[in-house]
C-alpha cells in the first residue's frame, strides 16, 4: 500500500490515435475469451472432453470404414451403414457436451456483469450497447465453436479422409458442408440463447438455473408431449430442433420415433426465433443498462 | 477559451418529473465540487454530460455537444464511481488494461498506463492479486486508477472518500489536489461529505431539485455572506470578560472558546470598538477577522429552507405526479 507519498512513474499526456469506436466490440470479444479460457473448470474440461468424443467417433470410423469390418458384416448379411451414422450421431454428444460449456461460458457473461456492476465499467466509456452484444456474442461463440463446430468438421474431414477412392471422396464433398451448417447452427444455439438468459435475470445462478430449467426440463417436457400429441411441439426443445435439422440434412431415419416428423423448416424458425428473442433481450437489457448504470445514485 | 462544461437550457423529464429544469451555467476550474441533496439532478446532469441521455437544450463538455459527441466526450472523460463497478476475477491491473483498451488505447500503451495509473494511485504492490479480495480504500484507489488509465482530461469523481478510514481519505484527497497539477486534468467532484469540498475544490456548483442554485468559486460562496460586522476574535486569555465589556458597548457576543468569541458589531461601528474595548478591559487580542460561513453553512444557506425538507422517496413522487396530487415536486434520489 501506498506509503503517504505520491508516486508517479513520468507521466505524459496520451498523443496517439485511439482506435475507432467500432472496433471496440474486438476488445470485449478477446476478454470474453480470454476469461473463458483462463479459469480452469469453466471451459477446459468441456473442451477436453469434446476432443476426447471426436477422438473416439475418428476411431470408431476408422474402424467402421476398414475392409477387415465390411467384409465380416457382410459375411453375416448385415449392411455396413454405420460409417453413415456416426457424423450425425455425433451431435449427441456435442450437444451435450456444450451444453454444459455454455453453463460455464454463456450463461454467466452478462447476468455476472449485472451483478458485478460491470455495466458502469463498460458505458462510462464510449461503449455503445451494440458494441457490447457482438462482443460477447462472438466471444462465445469463438469459444463454444471449438466444441459444436470443431467436432463436426473434422469427423466430416475424417469421413472423407476414409473413402476408399476419389469417386467416393466426391460423392461425400457436400458432408462438409452440411457438418458446418450443423455446426454453425449448435455455436448460434448455445452461444446466443444462454445470454438471453443471462440478461434475464441479476445473478449468476438464477441465470443458470433458468437455462438448466429451459433447455433440460422444460426440452424433455416438450419432447414428450410432442411424442403425445404434435410432433410440431417438439420445436420448442432446441436439442430437438439441431437434431431434426442434421438428421434431415444427412437423410437419415431413425427407428420411426414420431419426433423425427419435426418438420425441418418448423425446426429452423424455431431456432432463428430463439436466437432473435434472445439477442433483442440482451440488447435491450444492456441498452437500459447503458442508461441507468452510470452515476448511479448518489 | 473553452469552458470544461458549459449548459444552456438543459431539460430533462422522466414522464412527469422534471430531473433538470433549464439548467444553465458555465463550469471551469481544476476542482470543482458538484453539490446538493439526494434528487438534485447530479446524477441525470451527469449522464446528460457523458451522452448517456437524451435532453432538451445545450450541453458541452470540452467543447463538444454531448447529445452528438458522447463518444468522444467518453474517451476524454474519466468516472470514477460511487457505487463497485468491477469485473469479478480480475486483478487491478487487469482490469485498468481492460478500462484502457475499452477507450481506445493500443494494449501495449494500455498496460503501460495501467501500472502508471496503479502506481500513482498507490497500488504498486498489490496490482496483480484479485480486486475481490481488496479492502474498501485499496478497491476506491483501483476505481481511480481505472478513470485515469486513458489520460482523461476530465475526471468525474463520485464521492471518491465514501467509507474510507480517516489515513486512506487523507491520501485520496491529497491525490485529488495533486491531479490537476501533475497531469493537467480537471476534476468534477460529487460529495456529500462537504468538508472534503472545503479541503480540495476551488469552485462549487449547487444543484438541487433540477436547477443550479449555486455556480462559482468557494470564496464567493463563503465569503458571500461575509460581512465587516461579524467578526472573529481570538484573545490570549479571558474571552468572556471582552465579552462582557463588548456587549455593555452595543455588541453581540458569543463566547466560543475561553481565547475565541464572535462578535456582531452594533450599526456603524468598526472593528476599532473591539480594539478599544479590549484594551479597556486589558485583553490582549491576538487575531481578528471577519467571519466567515462554513461550507456547509453556505450550501444550506444556498438551499434554502427546501434543503431541510424531509425527502420522498421516487415512486411516491410519480405516483403523486401520476394522480395530481398538489404540491407534489420534482424531488427523487437515485435517478
Amino acid at each position: 500500500m501506498s506509503t503517504g507519498q505520491i508516486h508517479d512513474l513520468g507521466y505524459k499526456r496520451y498523443v496517439g490515435s485511439r482506435r475507432s469506436v467500432a472496433t471496440r466490440w474486438r476488445v470485449i470479444m478477446r476478454h470474453q475469451m480470454a476469461t473463458a479460457w483462463k479459469t480452469w473448470w469453466r471451459f477446459k474440461p468441456w473442451f477436453i472432453l469434446s476432443l476426447l468424443a471426436i477422438g473416439i467417433s475418428t476411431a470408431l470410423l476408422y474402424a467402421f470404414s476398414g475392409t477387415l469390418f465390411r467384409v465380416f458384416l457382410r459375411a453375416g448379411g448385415a449392411q455396413p451403414q454405420f460409417v453413415a451414422v456416426i457424423l450425425p450421431l455425433s451431435l449427441f454428444w456435442s450437444n451435450a457436451i456444450a451444453f454444459f460449456a455454455s453453463l460455464f461460458v454463456a450463461v454467466p457473461a452478462v447476468a455476472g456483469d449485472i451483478q458485478s456492476g460491470a455495466f458502469t465499467f463498460y458505458f462510462a466509456r464510449s461503449l455503445r450497447p451494440r458494441d457490447y452484444v457482438i462482443g460477447k456474442l462472438v466471444g462465445i461463440a469463438a469459444m463454444l465453436s471449438l466444441i459444436t463446430l470443431l467436432g463436426q468438421v473434422v469427423l466430416a474431414a475424417a469421413r472423407l479422409g476414409l473413402s476408399d477412392n476419389l469417386d467416393q471422396v466426391v460423392d461425400l464433398l457436400p458432408t462438409l458442408p452440411k457438418a458446418l451448417a450443423i455446426g454453425v447452427l449448435g455455436t448460434l444455439i448455445f452461444s446466443a440463447v444462454p445470454l438471453g438468459f443471462s440478461a434475464l435475470v441479476t445473478k449468476r445462478s438464477h441465470a443458470m438455473a433458468l437455462w438448466i430449467a429451459y433447455y433440460v426440463v422444460f426440452g424433455a417436457m416438450v419432447d414428450r408431449l410432442a411424442h403425445a400429441t404434435n410432433p410440431a411441439i417438439g420445436a420448442l426443445d432446441l436439442s430437438e430442433c439441431l437434431r431434426a435439422v442434421a438428421l434431415e440434412l444427412f437423410d437419415l431415419r431413425m427407428g420411426g420415433r414420431r419426433n423425427m416428423d419435426l418438420p425441418v423448416g418448423v425446426a429452423l424458425i424455431s431456432i432463428f426465433a430463439h436466437v432473435t428473442a434472445a439477442l433483442a433481450l440482451v440488447f435491450w437489457r444492456v441498452r437500459s443498462a447503458q442508461r441507468t448504470g452510470v452515476g448511479g445514485a448518489s | 477559451m473553452t469552458a470544461l462544461i458549459d449548459l444552456e437550457g438543459v431539460t430533462k423529464r422522466y414522464g412527469a418529473i422534471t430531473a433538470l429544469d433549464r439548467v444553465s451555467a458555465v463550469v471551469d476550474g481544476k476542482i470543482i465540487g458538484l453539490l446538493g441533496p439526494n434528487g438534485a439532478g447530479k446524477s441525470t446532469l451527469l449522464k446528460c454530460l457523458l451522452g448517456l441521455l437524451p435532453y432538451q437544450g445545450r450541453a458541452r463538455v470540452l467543447g463538444l455537444e454531448a447529445s452528438t459527441d458522447g463518444a468522444l466526450i467518453r474517451d476524454r472523460v474519466g468516472y470514477m464511481p460511487e457505487q463497485e463497478a468491477f469485473l469479478s476475477g480480475m486483478s487491478a491491473v487487469e482490469l485498468c488494461t481492460y478500462a484502457g483498451e475499452l477507450s481506445g488505447l493500443p494494449r501495449t500503451e494500455a498496460m503501460q498506463r495501467a501500472h502508471a495509473s496503479l502506481y500513482y494511485a498507490g497500488l504498486e504492490e498489490k496490482r496483480y492479486q484479485p480486486i475481490d479480495g481488496y479492502s474498501t480504500g485499496m478497491k476506491q484507489r483501483v476505481k481511480l486508477a481505472q478513470a485515469l488509465v486513458h489520460d482523461p482530461e476530465i475526471l468525474f469523481l463520485d464521492e471518491p472518500t465514501n467509507g474510507l478510514d480517516p489515513e486512506s481519505r487523507e491520501e485520496m484527497l491529497r491525490l485529488i489536489v495533486d491531479l490537476p497539477e501533475r497531469r493537467g486534468c480537471a476534476i468534477v467532484l460529487s460529495t456529500h461529505l462537504l468538508p472534503d469540498v472545503d479541503r480540495v475544490c476551488d469552485r462549487a456548483v449547487i444543484m438541487h431539485r433540477g436547477a443550479v442554485r449555486f455556480a462559482g468559486t468557494i470564496d464567493e460562496l463563503r465569503g458571500a455572506r461575509g460581512r465587516d460586522s461579524e467578526l472573529l476574535v481570538s484573545v490570549k486569555a479571558d474571552a468572556a470578560r471582552l465579552a462582557d465589556a463588548l456587549t455593555t458597548a452595543g455588541a453581540t457576543c458569543k463566547v466560543t472558546s475561553p481565547v475565541a468569541l464572535h462578535v456582531d458589531l452594533p450599526a456603524n461601528k468598526t472593528s476599532q470598538l473591539v480594539f478599544a474595548t479590549a484594551r479597556a478591559a486589558g485583553v490582549q487580542v491576538r487575531e481578528l477577522g471577519v467571519r466567515r460561513e462554513s461550507v456547509e453553512a453556505a450550501f444550506l444557506r444556498v438551499l434554502g429552507d427546501d434543503g431541510a425538507a424531509p425527502r420522498r422517496p421516487l415512486y411516491q413522487v410519480a405516483l403523486e405526479a401520476s394522480r395530481g396530487v398538489a404540491g407534489s415536486t420534482s424531488d427523487g434520489g437515485g435517478r
